[in-house]
């Protein structure tokens, strides 16, 4: 798993390559690196999920952990091109009841700006 | 008015109902009228032929056996030609006609083997006319009703062979003996009267006797009742209940042959019977029918309701068995009148009864055709075959035969002959043991059940839950994409989503609503189909979502948003209470989450409470019971609450005891907890619900018998206590009032079937229901075989009070 990490209008964005699972883990989990982000005052986080194959519980798992931290410090987290696959395990999670899910991330990038 | 002066005479005798004691009493004067110069007949025959012939040459006569099955074969042909009526009566004017001229011919010298001749004659006359007489019989009469004035009519018959034996007996002198044909033929006539008389009646009563022989069928017409004897054969051969009555009868007449030969050669040697045969033979067969004639009155019909057709089959050849060893250790004239005697008062009787009710689980066609065979020609043919194996057997041990001198090992003939007759008994009795096992399994076969239980069909023609699920699923589609999502996933889980269902999921976009900001289920099913069809199960996105739904970020999210849910502070609260009760069902039973079902169960909306009962039903937590059962009160949850609480299974059966026990509980709440009693069905189940119905609580007896019944019909192998279903079986006896329809007894038979062969007792009361005359009268005769007599003591009256439809029908 590879994340690479930008900024677009003080909105940092990951984007997320290959595979996120537990048999996978790198020296920096997604969840440290959104903590990195929110402790230099970064509250507005887009994870850019367009290049991400596979996700397991364990990904899943960083996920919300990265979206608990944002929110508990008034951030905002969201999540772009998700695949059809997780979006399907989001419904059935009832995920999609909390986190805030973009087909693009363009369209992600603008509901930062209209709240 | 003189009907019912007749009735009020007959039933001192026999069981008639009213509109019937006419056409009994013409039945039995026609029997009686037959029998009676048959009597006289007979008597002349034995004389002639022992005077004429000798005992040696009997079995000559016995062997003509087959010419006289000839003849009836062409008795056959001639039903096929004539109508029943005409048939009667051309018969009868035939053996008028005939008997003048044996009188005629025994008027003067005449030739020695004219006996044989007139011993052939008498035996056409016997069988010609005793068909005729049961055709009749089978025709106007339901088995049933056949069945209870039977013992009547045999009587009838009886009564007149004791009259015909007894004017020989008296009149008869060794030179004249032969002017009593005259009687005989003036007998005959008689009878020619009643049979029209007869055939009058029941052309008057048509819409009564439905299947009476108003007029014959075009013979060989569609319809038609006459065969041949080649199809009669045919149709006995092919079927292997009839296969085994032909093998009894033929048995059976062989065994007769051998008394009539062992007693005859004892009656030879006698000095009293030499001085005048024809009227020692008449007060002999007269002895012997005031005998039969007194057991057919008081016994047959209560002895074979008694100790049924089994024992009915037995006793005779028990009987001859019994004598026959006896004159083969004993060779004495009263061991002869003992083995004559019971041979004609037994087969007179209950053996003729007995065979005649075999008849009964026979369909009507085909016991038409196998009559022809077994009773016309088989009936006569054994004797034959008898004769066949006396000539051979006597021939063997090399004695003169019916003399007492040593053959053969030191023995006589007699000896050997009641020796063989004995094995020939062993022989019947092992047939008629058989035959009395398959006549129960056909008389089931006849009543085959008609339909199952509504419960039972639907369970298991059809998934209900699975289509249950289904139809929520297409309705969560205009409600929530998530509740649509978790449907899918359910369907998919549980190998349901078909690609028929999967068509029928995405037929249509739905209407937009939820709050997911994707549209992704809003307008198609098909990603779920086209990323799941060809992996079928997604073990793997399974367990994903398995182990997501146990993570600790997971719980501590939506534990959250589910607080907010519960406490209605996002939009759409009723629907996204729907996803969670849904999605609760997912989670593990003891996770934080779970523990918010309590409030889920006890939600306002039924919609709610639909998904959280539902999930109730997987979790089986004992602390969900009560509030399951609050919600019965509500019509529109209370199958929610139950299907849930069925899902416990016997985990709760203390807890659904306590709800029927509880007397300050609502009827409703107590209802449920009986059935779902019964849903659990086991032993325990059973005990509770025989317990409460023990209490006697009229309100709730209805239910808690179709709990039992319930329970019986599902697990056939559980034990009531037979003492409390009794107790209550009498109870609704008692309770019963004026039956309007067979209906009204249905809580009886299910209280029968707790302790009976549940699978007959439906089958009877299906009859039953049915109301046809033969159905209900094939009903009565399965539980005849399936209840004890103090159940019958009470019930059959009953049965047997309720109206029936005109038409015999046939049975389910």
């Amino acid at each position: 798993m590879v994340i690479n990490k930008r900024e677009k209008n003080n909105i940092v964005i990951f984007d997320i390559e290959g595979e996120i699972r537990r048999s996978d883990i790198t020296d920096v989990t997604l969840h440290q690196l959104v903590k990195e982000q929110l402790e230099v005052g970064k509250k507005q986080i887009l994870l850019n999920f367009d290049k991400v194959d596979f996700i397991d519980s364990f990904g899943v798992g960083e996920i919300l952990a990265s979206y608990i931290s944002t929110h508990n410090l008034g951030g905002k987290l969201k999540l772009a091109r998700i695949s059809k696959k997780l979006y399907l395990i989001f419904q059935v999670t009832m995920l999609t009841k909390v986190l805030e899910i973009h087909d693009e991330e363009d369209a992600a990038l603008q509901s930062f700006f209209k709240e | 008015m003189a009907e019912r002066r007749l009735h009020k005479v007959l039933s001192a005798v026999v069981k008639i109902k009213p509109g019937e004691e006419v056409l009994a009493v013409l039945i039995f004067f026609y029997f009686f009228l037959i029998t009676a110069p048959f009597g006289i007949v007979k008597s002349l025959r034995d004389a002639n032929f022992l005077e004429d012939l000798k005992a040696e040459n009997l079995p000559y006569a016995y062997l003509s056996a087959i010419l006289i099955a000839v003849a009836v074969s062409f008795h056959a042909k001639l039903q096929t030609r004539f109508s029943r009526r005409s048939l009667l009566m051309s018969t009868l004017v035939f053996f008028i006609l005939t008997d003048l001229v044996f009188w005629a011919l025994f008027s003067r010298p005449h030739w020695d083997w004219l006996a044989l001749i007139y011993w052939m004659w008498a035996n056409l006359f016997v069988v010609a006319l005793t068909t005729q007489f049961w055709f009749l019989v089978n025709d106007v009469f339901n088995p049933r009703e056949a069945k209870r004035l039977i013992g009547f009519f045999g009587s009838g018959g009886i009564l007149g062979g004791v009259a015909g034996n007894l004017l020989p007996g008296f009149l008869a002198k060794p030179e004249t003996s032969h002017r009593l044909l005259l009687v005989s033929a003036a007998f005959l006539g008689l009878c020619l009267v009643v049979v029209g008389l007869t055939f009058t009646w029941l052309r008057k009563n048509e819409d009564r006797y439905a299947a009476a022989p108003k007029r014959e069928p075009k013979p060989g017409g569609k319809g038609s009742r006459h065969v041949g004897l080649g199809d009669s054969f045919r149709s006995v051969a092919s079927d292997a209940y009839l296969r085994l009555m032909a093998w009894i009868v033929l048995v059976t007449g062989i065994v007769s042959t051998f008394i009539d030969w062992q007693s005859k050669s004892l009656i030879q040697g006698d000095p009293v019977a030499q001085q005048n045969y024809a009227s020692f033979f008449g007060r002999f067969n007269a002895g012997i029918l005031v005998f039969a004639f007194l057991f057919q009155l008081v016994m047959t019909s209560r002895f074979i309701n008694r100790f049924g057709i089994r024992t009915g089959l037995l006793i005779y050849p028990v009987i001859i068995l019994l004598c026959s060893v006896g004159i083969g250790i004993f060779p004495l004239l009263g061991f002869a009148i003992a083995i004559k005697g019971s041979d004609k008062a037994l087969s007179y009787s209950i053996n003729q009864s007995s065979r005649e009710l075999l008849y009964i689980p026979v369909l009507p066609g085909l016991k038409y055709r196998a009559k022809v065979f077994i009773d016309m020609f088989l009936n006569r043919f054994s004797k034959a075959v008898g004769g066949v194996i006396l000539l051979g057997l006597i021939s063997l041990v090399q004695g003169p035969p019916g003399m007492r001198e040593k053959g053969a090992m030191g023995l006589s003939p007699l000896v050997w002959v009641s020796l063989t007759s004995g094995i020939f008994a062993l022989i019947w009795i092992l047939f008629n043991l058989r035959i009395s096992r398959a006549y129960v399994r056909e008389v089931k076969a006849q009543l085959a059940k008609k339909w199952e239980r509504a419960d039972e069909v639907v369970a298991g023609t059809m998934d209900v839950d699975a289509a249950k699920l289904v139809v929520d699923a297409i309705e969560s589609r205009t409600q929530s994409a998530t509740l649509f999502a978790l449907h899918l996933y359910e369907l998919e889980r549980q190998n349901r989503l078909t690609p028929e269902i999967r068509g029928l999921l995405a037929l249509k976009p739905i209407g937009a609503s939820g709050s997911g900001t994707r549209p992704l289920f809003e307008y198609d099913a098909s990603p779920w189909v086209s990323d799941f069809e060809d992996s079928g199960v997604p073990a793997e996105m399974d367990k994903e979502i398995q182990e997501i739904l146990a993570l600790d970020s997971y719980q501590k999210v939506i534990g959250e948003y589910a607080g907010q849910v519960i406490e209605g502070k996002t939009e759409h609260t009723e629907t996204r209470k729907m996803e969670l009760s849904k999605a609760i069902g997912l989670m593990n039973g003891r996770s934080a989450i779970a523990e918010r079902l309590d409030d889920l169960l006890s939600d306002d909306s039924p919609k709610v409470f639909q998904y959280a009962a539902e999930s109730a039903g997987r979790f089986k937590k004992k602390a969900h019971v009560p509030l399951l059962f609050m919600k019965f009160g509500d019509p529109r949850t209370c199958e929610d609450a139950r299907s849930a609480l069925e899902r416990y299974g016997g985990t709760i059966m203390g807890a659904l005891s306590d709800y029927l026990e509880d007397a300050g509980e609502s009827a409703l709440v107590r209802e449920q907890a009986a059935s779902l009693l019964a849903r659990a069905g086991d032993q325990e189940a059973a005990e509770a619900l025989l317990e409460a119905l023990a209490r006697g609580e009229k309100p709730l007896k209805t239910v808690l018998i179709d709990a039992l019944d319930r329970v019986r019909s599902e697990v056939p192998e559980i034990v009531f206590k037979e003492e409390v279903v009794r107790d209550r079986f009498e109870a609704e006896i008692r309770d019963l009032g004026p039956l309007r329809t067979p209906s009204d007894l249905l809580p009886v038979f299910k209280l029968l079937g707790l302790i009976y062969d549940h699978e007959d007792v439906f089958r009877a009361y299906q009859n039953l229901l049915k109301g046809t005359k033969d159905s209900v009268a094939y009903a009565i005769e399965l539980l005849d075989h399936t209840v004890s007599q103090d159940v019958k003591d009470r019930l059959f009256p009953i049965l047997e009070g309720l109206g029936v439809r005109g038409g015999r029908g046939t049975p389910a």
